[in-house]
């Protein structure tokens, strides 16, 4: 096919046709697409997204040597630093450090959500994420694998070691679809930790950044307060009491009728490699006892604040904001102190359900 | 012959896509995902002709589109590559293809890419777009477009020059 016999605007009846057709095909799809709903188009929808997941799976076994050990422009400059230790070492013993690297991370990953899971008595399935959207589609979704023959259904919470990371949106037999909170559409029912203040937790499009809109205009709401879900009606889409973030600004009233704070979300959305789906909210709602634990374990147990900062506003507040800032710098699941939250389930009713 | 261009169209076209969403779009590089998909579109209709290169875009659409943590609308992706592979076989007359224009054309279309699908979705009604960050995301995009450019346009003007000689526009 010639280009010259098609330059200008005289082109070829078969071009034209051809170009017709996928331009015609394109629009089909996003009318049928934007009117939603089931229907035979949504059915080959999945099909096409099936097929496309399992390939994505295969895809993401090839790439995990470079994918798996986190993010890899991170490494890359952690490794400019060591580069005369690595050049003296062969290649044998680099690729062995690679896979070793990446099992430790694995395992802390792992460790940190078996913790969230042991203190809250959520029940869930471990996936590892294969695949994100691209950035400039503005959607935080990614693609686990782990679907439906998993036990993965719809609206399950998806947690990580440090919190809450979102919902599942739709599950294929293979492979899920997961919306992160910090998603523009995301919205989720919060509750201040200690003072039990609700509000709506929503995302706001940024990878470290959530809007939490409280209901109550009067409501008191400082920096470094901690938010975990208030939960839904079977624990979906939301399971409660799972750590969302932290306060870390309080923005005036505005005139509004509503007070709105920016949190930040423990769990790192550009650093997640091992996920859980809680497949079973726990039967009693844990409360605040899956929070982070500060720094020094000995300040105090994590609930006391339920009491403490409703009757002594100064004192009691200003003692549990101040650790938090400094969880931030440390990772929040540390194995050293998750024996506190342990401690401290068994004075809580959650240890009666159990049996 | 017809089969061999199909083949060659959805080997590179396919492999584009699952690169992109499984190893591109993870390793956390600031700014816009590298747009593989966009450059081996680019490439097919540099190296084949603006047929084929809105047939590779048309297929390259709806595959990201499909590919499953995507949750945008199907279509959108597609209708704007079918116009990126067209107007990307027309525009660059064979007789005077220098190494600038081809990176320009690589670069106009990555950059391309990233506002007409933004204008797309905002038009059909999607509030997710973020106007303040997209020209951000259209400078990275234009940035890693570049970055891949070479790399896609010698591998897939090798394969058509060997497999497929008849339609290579050279």
């Amino acid at each position: 096919m010639g280009l010259t016999g098609q330059t200008g605007f005289m082109f070829s009846r078969r071009t034209r046709i051809l170009l017709g057709v996928l331009v015609v095909a394109s629009l089909t799809f996003v009318i049928l697409d934007l009117r939603g709903g089931e229907g035979p188009f949504a059915s080959v929808r999945t099909v096409g997204s099936n097929i496309l997941g399992g390939l994505e799976r295969a895809a993401a076994t090839v790439f995990s040597p470079i994918t798996g050990a986190g993010s890899w422009w991170s490494s890359m400059r952690d490794q400019a630093n060591q580069i005369d230790t690595l050049t003296a070492e062969n290649q044998a013993l680099r690729s062995e450090l690679q896979i070793l690297t990446n099992d430790r991370s694995r395992a802390a990953a792992l460790d940190g959500l078996l913790r969230v899971a042991g203190v809250g008595q959520y029940r869930f399935v471990p996936a590892e994420v294969i695949a994100i959207g691209p950035a400039q589609d503005f959607s935080w979704t990614l693609t686990i694998d782990a679907g439906r023959n998993d036990g993965i259904e719809q609206d399950m919470s998806v947690i990580n070691g440090s919190g809450l990371v979102g919902r599942v949106l739709k599950t294929t037999a293979d492979t899920s679809t997961i919306v992160l909170i910090v998603d523009q559409g995301s919205s989720v029912g919060g509750r201040i930790a200690g003072t039990g203040e609700i509000g709506i937790v929503s995302g706001t499009g940024a990878q470290d950044e959530l809007e939490f809109e409280l209901l109550d205009p009067l409501a008191d709401v400082r920096v470094g307060d901690a938010l975990v879900t208030f939960g839904s009606k079977g624990g979906r889409p939301y399971a409660p009491g799972l750590p969302i973030g932290e306060v870390i600004e309080v923005s005036g009233t505005g005139g509004q009728l509503t007070r709105v704070a920016k949190v930040r979300p423990y769990a790192d959305m550009s650093r997640l490699s091992i996920v859980g789906i809680v497949t079973k909210p726990p039967r009693v709602d844990p409360r605040d006892s899956v929070l982070p634990v500060s720094g020094d374990a000995d300040v105090l147990p994590t609930p006391a604040p339920l009491g403490g900062s409703s009757t002594d506003e100064e004192g009691g507040k200003s003692d549990g904001a101040q650790p938090a800032p400094a969880s931030e710098e440390e990772s929040p699941a540390t194995p050293a102190s998750s024996d506190a939250p342990e401690g401290e389930t068994a004075a809580v009713p959650v240890e009666e359900a159990v049996p | 012959m017809i089969w061999r261009q199909a083949l060659i169209i959805g080997t590179f076209i396919l492999g584009a896509v699952l690169i992109e969403v499984t190893l591109l779009s993870r390793l956390g590089i600031p700014g816009a995902t590298p747009d593989l998909v966009v450059v081996t579109v680019v490439a097919i209709a540099l190296a084949m002709g603006p047929v084929q290169g809105a047939v590779a875009g048309f297929a390259g659409g709806v595959l990201l589109d499909l590919a499953p943590p995507g949750d945008t609308l199907i279509g959108v992706n597609a209708l704007v590559y079918v116009a990126i592979g067209f107007i990307t076989g027309l525009a660059v007359d064979p007789r005077d293809r220098t190494i600038w224009i081809l990176m320009g054309m690589v670069g106009l279309s990555t950059g391309a890419a990233v506002l007409l699908v933004a204008g797309l979705d905002t038009l059909l009604g999607s509030d997710r777009v973020d106007w303040e960050q997209v020209p951000m995301l259209a400078l990275t995009s234009v940035l890693y477009g570049l970055i891949l450019a070479p790399v896609v346009l010698l591998s897939v003007g090798w394969v058509v020059r060997k497999a497929t000689p008849e339609v290579l526009v050279a």
